[in-house]
């Protein structure tokens, strides 16, 4: 009896004084679980369980998921920033990651963690929101709209996910280059911002492309542009804000993030990884099903994507400001 | 209709498909159960599956819970016949009459009534949920958020018409249950509410550690400081059948509680524990022979169970077709489905019809699946009661925990659960009604937003609610509701038979 236990005991003090060096070169040696910071079943739930499968077939370990939502993904996104950076606990962030600590900045409050508390592993999708109007509104494109908009100054009004969410920023990115005003009527998410635009209840909302593509197509919506770069391969017809002449961009976007420490070569291992899975045929019908467009960066080029992202998005939380005080 | 019937033959198909007819059965089965489980009700029965969905097809996963829900309201009625044990909230109407049916040795009668009237409120209610869920649904993109907020407030001011019992105490569980709703950002500003800098609670509380622990815990809590009820007796299937004249009896009660409780689940803010209530209040107020209830009146059985059944179906109209939760049962419901994808709202049964149709379907051969499991077979759920509590209760306190766990992996909730498991036992040892701290939890965001959503889109302006057709009829109506409960016979009337039957010894 005494001697198993010492047995156990040593065999414990073996293994955890080999510890580290033994720990990267055999990464990933047992399951490496993967934190979605929102409910299962939204965009981070849908890109995040077929980038589990593709990574679980090339580390050739189990990848778990676990769903750690609440407070817009910020209970999630703080738990992987404090978790031991060992390459075992790994997140998949949405866009909005950059979004809370500027808010938490504005309202004084304690954050929740920081932007660089994280390393970038690589971006794997990306999808510009495009705006849309209720076909009651009078007005076939960006031109009419804003002399509308122009017009009726603080009377229209938008539906968005949530204050400071994900349909929120591009709307205040778009009304505050144009200088316009119009009233926002915040909703609880992406599908309920969409339903209150269908029942003209608003005017506008800016939608990802996925939601609006039928409702576009059935007449229900009308699109006038593009927060993207270039237009979207499934709106051909419907113009960037850049061909119009205004700087704005604006993209909702999942990546891969591992904890800031997590050791070099770990990382190294995971962006290969990535590298593969983003060719994965499995990988690719999924993310088709789920109307998400792979948009693969590697770390390096993703880092500059995210911090020009995060920049752009703080900005923005400044200018809107805290809400009430602009009444 | 023609194309009513094809769209239910549709549901047919995909309800009668092996794999959906064997989940339908097993939620029938954990219903069942979870009724007949004291502080296992609905709820947490559904709360305790919902991770468990997660792997499911959606029309399985809403199936299955669906069963769990009518389900335990089929249940919950034994536990209260046979020792006075309410299974389930809803229940406790039942345990008036029921238990004194049988104290007169017509314990069967009253299984049998209660079976019946649930599969003919059941049935009737599905009906009702499949003519009317699809005009509502194409009427419900018309709901903005002041139609909403209207909505929800004739609901609130229903509530409070209803509820007998203390009003001072109802007005402050329902307060409780506001303030708890307060919790958590503000969805207008963006500035946190009652959080003290715990991450978890920006986003609020979740209903279902709170109606766990309220409800749940608080009743094991309770069970394990009361004295051991008396085993009961398996009743044979031949006492089963009850006389003409008790069948008689019941017809009326049965056809009025299941229009009354259909009515009243389909209005957000009143439930299925409610409708029993209005039921028995109703039954005995309407009787000859008043004097009969309490001594086991068949008719204080077969009004309540009846609602209660009727008012489960009829939750589900709005759910499916607004995709409001009227009670914390659909509010789970919703999150299921939401799982995979599908929000339930306008869209749903035009986007999704096998889902919608399927799941009627569904329900039909629910009803007919719990009336041959609650007949036969009740001696079999009943020799369940005699697990020894010291076995069942802590079994029941470690899937509690780790169901509210499971929601969504979080440490807090598991505190907050605990906490309100606390709270509910100390306020129900007051004599509190703890249904209001529920609805109040679950009320309160809804109506905020929306009626703050309704000001941002007037700028302010509170005629939006009048210049809008809808939302003005549901405040008219609701002021006429006011009037009415000014009225103070009625309000005498009802806390009159409150005391009468004794209902706070049940309580």
């Amino acid at each position: 009896m005494k001697s198993h236990a010492i047995a156990l005991w040593l065999g414990i003090l073996m293994s955890s004084s080999s510890g580290l060096v033994v720990a990267q070169e055999n990464y990933p040696a047992r399951a490496v679980t993967l934190v979605i910071p929102f409910p299962p079943g939204g965009v981070a739930d849908t890109t995040g369980r077929p980038t589990g499968m593709a990574l679980e077939k090339i580390l050739k370990q189990p990848v778990a998921l676990v769903n750690r939502p609440g407070a817009g993904g910020a209970v999630g996104n703080a738990a992987v920033a404090n978790a031991k950076p060992d390459g075992y606990t790994l997140l998949l962030a949405l866009s909005s990651i950059s979004v809370i600590p500027a808010a938490d900045a504005l309202f004084d409050r304690k954050p929740a963690y920081a932007i660089d508390q994280f390393a970038p592993i690589a971006l794997l999708s990306a999808d510009p929101t495009i705006l849309v109007s209720h076909p009651s509104l009078p007005v076939k494109n960006l031109k009419e709209l804003l002399a509308l908009a122009r017009e009726k100054q603080g009377q229209m009004s938008y539906s968005s996910s949530g204050v400071y969410g994900a349909l929120h920023m591009p709307m205040e990115m778009f009304l505050h280059h144009y200088k316009l005003r119009m009233r926002h009527v915040p909703t609880t998410g992406g599908g309920p911002a969409l339903t209150a635009l269908l029942g003209g209840h608003v005017e506008l909302t800016g939608g990802g492309p996925a939601a609006i593509s039928a409702h576009v197509k059935s007449g229900k919506l009308r699109p006038h542009v593009s927060w993207g770069a270039s237009r979207h391969v499934n709106f051909p017809d419907v113009p960037t804000f850049k061909e119009q002449g205004a700087d704005i961009e604006y993209y909702i976007w999942a990546a891969l993030l591992a904890p800031r420490a997590t050791p070099a070569p770990i990382q190294k291992t995971l962006r290969d990884a990535v590298r593969r899975a983003v060719a994965d045929p499995d990988f690719k019908n999924a993310m088709a099903r789920v109307n998400s467009p792979i948009q693969y960066m590697d770390a390096p080029e993703f880092a500059s994507y995210w911090e020009a992202d995060a920049r752009r998005l703080a900005a923005m939380v400044k200018i809107v400001g805290k809400v009430e005080a602009k009444k | 209709m023609v194309e009513t019937f094809h769209n239910l033959l549709l549901g047919f198909t995909v309800a009668l498909q092996p794999q959906v007819l064997i989940y339908a059965f097993i939620g029938c089965i954990v219903g069942t159960l979870v009724g007949m489980l004291p502080g296992v009700g609905p709820l947490a029965g559904i709360s305790m599956l919902l991770p468990a969905t997660f792997g499911l097809d959606p029309i399985i996963a809403m199936v299955l819970l669906a069963g769990v829900y009518y389900g335990a309201m089929y249940g919950g009625s034994t536990t209260s016949i046979l020792i006075r044990l309410p299974g389930e909230a809803a229940s406790v109407m039942t345990c008036i009459d029921g238990y004194a049916m049988t104290q007169r040795g017509r314990a069967g009668p009253a299984l049998a009534i209660a079976a019946i009237g649930s599969f003919i409120a059941g049935t009737l209610g599905v009906i009702g949920l499949m003519l009317l869920a699809p005009t509502l649904a194409n009427f419900a993109l018309r709901f903005g958020p002041p139609e909403y907020a209207a909505l929800l407030l004739l609901g609130l001011l229903m509530l409070a018409y209803m509820t007998g019992g203390s009003m001072p105490k109802t007005l402050a569980m329902a307060g409780l249950g506001l303030l708890l709703g307060m919790i958590g950002i503000d969805a207008m500003s963006g500035y946190t509410r009652f959080s003290f800098d715990v991450v978890e609670l920006a986003d609020g509380i979740g209903i279902v550690p709170v109606a766990v622990g309220l409800f749940g815990i608080s009743e094991i809590l309770l069970t394990a400081s009361q004295a051991l009820p008396e085993l009961p007796k398996n009743p044979a299937l031949r006492e089963l059948m009850p006389s003409g004249e008790e069948l008689r009896r019941s017809i009326g009660p049965i056809a009025r509680g299941s229009l009354l409780g259909f009515m009243i689940g389909i209005i957000p803010g009143s439930a299925h524990i409610i409708s029993s209530f209005v039921s028995y209040g109703i039954e005995r107020r309407i009787s000859k022979t008043p004097e009969r209830f309490g001594n086991g009146a068949i008719e204080g059985v077969a009004g309540p169970e009846s609602a209660n059944n009727a008012a489960a179906t009829g939750a589900f109209i709005p759910m499916m077709a607004l995709g409001i939760p009227t009670s914390p049962v659909t509010a789970v419901m919703i999150a299921a489905v939401m799982v995979h994808g599908i929000s339930p709202g306008p869209m749903l049964i035009a986007e999704q019809p096998n889902l919608f149709w399927g799941f009627v379907a569904s329900m039909y051969v629910g009803n007919v699946v719990l009336l041959i499991l609650n007949l036969p077979m009740v001696g079999l759920f009943v020799s369940l009661l005699r697990i020894p509590y010291a076995y069942l209760y802590p079994c029941i306190l470690a899937f509690c925990i780790l169901g509210c766990y499971s929601v969504s992996n979080s440490v807090v909730d598991v505190w907050i659960m605990l906490a309100m498991g606390a709270v509910g036992y100390t306020l129900r040892k007051l004599n509190f009604d703890l249904a209001p701290v529920a609805l109040g939890l679950v009320l309160a965001p809804m109506l905020e937003l929306s009626l703050r959503q309704s000001l941002a889109m007037s700028a302010g302006h509170y005629a939006i609610f009048l210049e809008r057709p809808i939302a003005a009829t549901m405040l008219g109506l609701g002021s006429i509701m006011l009037l009415f409960s000014l009225k103070p016979f009625f309000s005498k009337a009802h806390s009159d038979w409150r005391a009468k039957v004794g209902l706070d010894e049940v309580n």
